[in-house]
């Protein structure tokens, strides 16, 4: 019952000629997963099913999408895990830029397959609101990512990725972030930029502090931290580098706001004063350039676990006790004076002990 | 003398039967806990018979009760997307059998933690359900953490916990700490049951 449409190997035109049966102005969910497909989609998948708004191809054994999904004008959501994709070509050219597809995509799972980038492809999907690539063989995250704005939804676990791009801070609707499993080292602060973060996976990786900045995300419902080795000691870096003679200056002309134009100095040092950085000690209210402290401190987390968190001072002193009154410190807000260094870690003592 | 005790091996056809067997085997004080393992082990998880039960949630795994028990056992069928796990817990002093009804679920069981409670927490053993498989814990085994650890496949499990109990303990793995929480429901009987959502639920 073979009906040849095309000069293409008997099992392919079999699929096509199945898929053709089939055909429906009316049919929105296809599901043809967990059975092995003979070669590519047919050509002819948007003229059969141009209804279509879900398409599950999953587990099929497919190693490249093609073209026979660009004119699919109502798709929103296909799910295309467990697959061999990864290979140049895996995604048709001109996906982010089809007119209706590029539009209509929402949904996008492409777990368990060899992707070793992030495919440019997907970069243009402006209406893309959640992508999968778990289990992958991602080594990084492009900063182009941002390019997808509508994105709320990004699940990156299982693979190989090192660090995170401060890029993807600019997601402005990212909800749930998906990280565990790889080999990040460090978080950018960026990422607290990311204000509707309800949900933040970490686990398994290769933390050994978070940035201070983590206590911004306000709305974080879920953390998930295990699996990293986090320091639990308290640390502080004893390598500390005097700053130079130019970073003392600039330090000087900005503490005490030592006025300037722009005829008084070389385009090199006005744009070097530009980059001054603001000592986070409230008490302080310095400046450093290059020349910081790192000093891990112990943050209590919604009054539950102690994390440790990286802070950057101008000066090994900044931690000590100043004689200004002690400030009213917000639930948020942690600690800077060695006086309550001291007391954050008598009470982490108290927790182990506990 | 004491009646010796009888270890009925019970089959349940459907996931009907299989509650209509539980409240048959908690009608008295007594929990067998061979019969009732036997019994969960012998239901073939059929996705029909409990998929009105397993909602998923987007960003953490979900409760979803099924069967009160006549308040001797709740049953309940727990859904995990890909990545979701639990944090350590204990189990209030009840018996807690976890039968797989679909994909994997890694189990990690844990020492309590010494009454000093210093520094990482040690880890007994780990191991992987398969579909079907139903494991056990109580109080007086350990503590352990059961996540889904797939990255591509959702996982569902069915639970049953008797006596039933809505607080437990969670544990810091890094040091031990504990902290009591308050477990919800995410769907009962079938229908969505909305809560306020509590603190932070940080997953260590």
């Amino acid at each position: 019952m073979c009906r040849h449409t095309q000069t293409s190997p008997t099992l392919r035109s079999g699929l096509a000629a199945d898929l053709a049966s089939r055909r429906s102005a009316e049919t929105r969910r296809l599901v043809l997963s967990q059975r092995r497909l003979p070669g590519p989609l047919p050509p002819g998948l948007a003229r059969w099913f141009p209804a279509l708004e879900v398409l599950d191809v999953s587990g099929t054994g497919l190693a490249a999408l093609g073209s026979e999904l660009l004119s699919l004008p109502r798709l929103h959501t296909l799910l295309a895990k467990n697959n061999r994709l990864g290979g140049p070509g895996s995604l048709p050219k001109g996906l982010a830029e089809a007119p209706l597809l590029g539009r209509s995509l929402r949904v996008l799972n492409l777990s368990g397959n060899r992707f070793a980038e992030l495919p440019a492809a997907l970069l243009g999907l402006r209406g893309l609101q959640s992508l999968s690539l778990g289990s992958n063989r991602l080594h990084s995250i492009p900063p182009e990512i941002q390019e997808l704005r509508s994105l709320e939804f990004l699940y990156l676990g299982g693979n190989f990725i090192t660090s995170i791009p401060p890029e993807l801070a600019s997601l402005p609707s990212l909800s749930y972030l998906v990280l565990c499993d790889n080999k990040i080292q460090s978080v950018p602060p960026q990422l607290a930029q990311l204000h509707s973060l309800r949900s933040l996976s970490l686990h398994n990786n290769l933390l050994t502090y978070l940035p201070r900045e983590i206590l911004n995300l306000v709305h974080l419902e879920e953390l998930s931290l295990r699996g990293n080795p986090l320091v639990v000691r308290f640390v502080r870096d004893l390598t500390y580098n005097p700053p130079s003679l130019q970073e003392l200056a600039g330090r000087t002309i900005k503490s005490r706001n030592v006025s300037y134009t722009p005829g008084d100095l070389p385009g090199n040092l006005l744009r070097y004063l530009h980059l001054a950085s603001n000592c986070p000690n409230p008490k302080c209210g310095g400046v450093y350039f290059d020349s910081c402290v790192r000093q891990i401190k112990f943050v209590d987390f919604c009054g539950k676990y102690r994390l440790p968190l990286m802070h950057y001072l101008c000066s090994p002193e900044c931690s000590s006790p100043c004689s200004s009154a002690s400030q009213s410190s917000t639930s948020q807000s942690e600690s800077d004076s060695e006086d309550e260094a001291i007391v954050a870690a008598h009470r982490m003592q108290k927790v182990l002990l506990g | 003398m004491e009646q010796p005790v009888q270890t009925q091996m019970w089959k349940a056809q459907t996931l009907e039967e299989l509650v209509q067997i539980l409240h048959h085997l908690f009608a008295g004080d007594k929990v067998n806990v061979a019969e009732v393992q036997a019994l969960m082990d012998s239901y073939d998880s059929n996705p029909l018979e409990w998929m009105q039960y397993a909602k998923f949630d987007q960003y953490r795994y979900t409760r979803n009760l099924v069967d009160q028990g006549n308040g001797k056992f709740n049953l309940m069928i727990l859904c995990w997307g890909e990545g979701h796990g639990s944090s350590i817990h204990d189990h209030t002093d009840s018996h807690c059998f976890m039968k797989v009804l679909q994909g994997n679920l890694k189990e990690t069981l844990f020492e309590w933690p010494n009454k000093k409670g210093i520094g990482e927490m040690m880890k007994k053993s780990e191991r992987v359900l398969r579909e079907n498989q139903c494991a056990y814990i109580n109080d007086s085994i350990g503590l352990h953490r059961v996540e889904n650890t797939s990255h591509t496949e959702c996982a569902v499990s069915l639970h049953l916990y008797s006596p039933p109990f809505e607080t437990c303990s969670t544990f810091d793995q890094r040091t031990g700490h504990k902290q009591k929480v308050r477990m919800t429901f995410y769907s009962q009987f079938g229908e969505r049951t909305p809560c306020a959502t509590a603190v932070l639920q940080e997953n260590n």
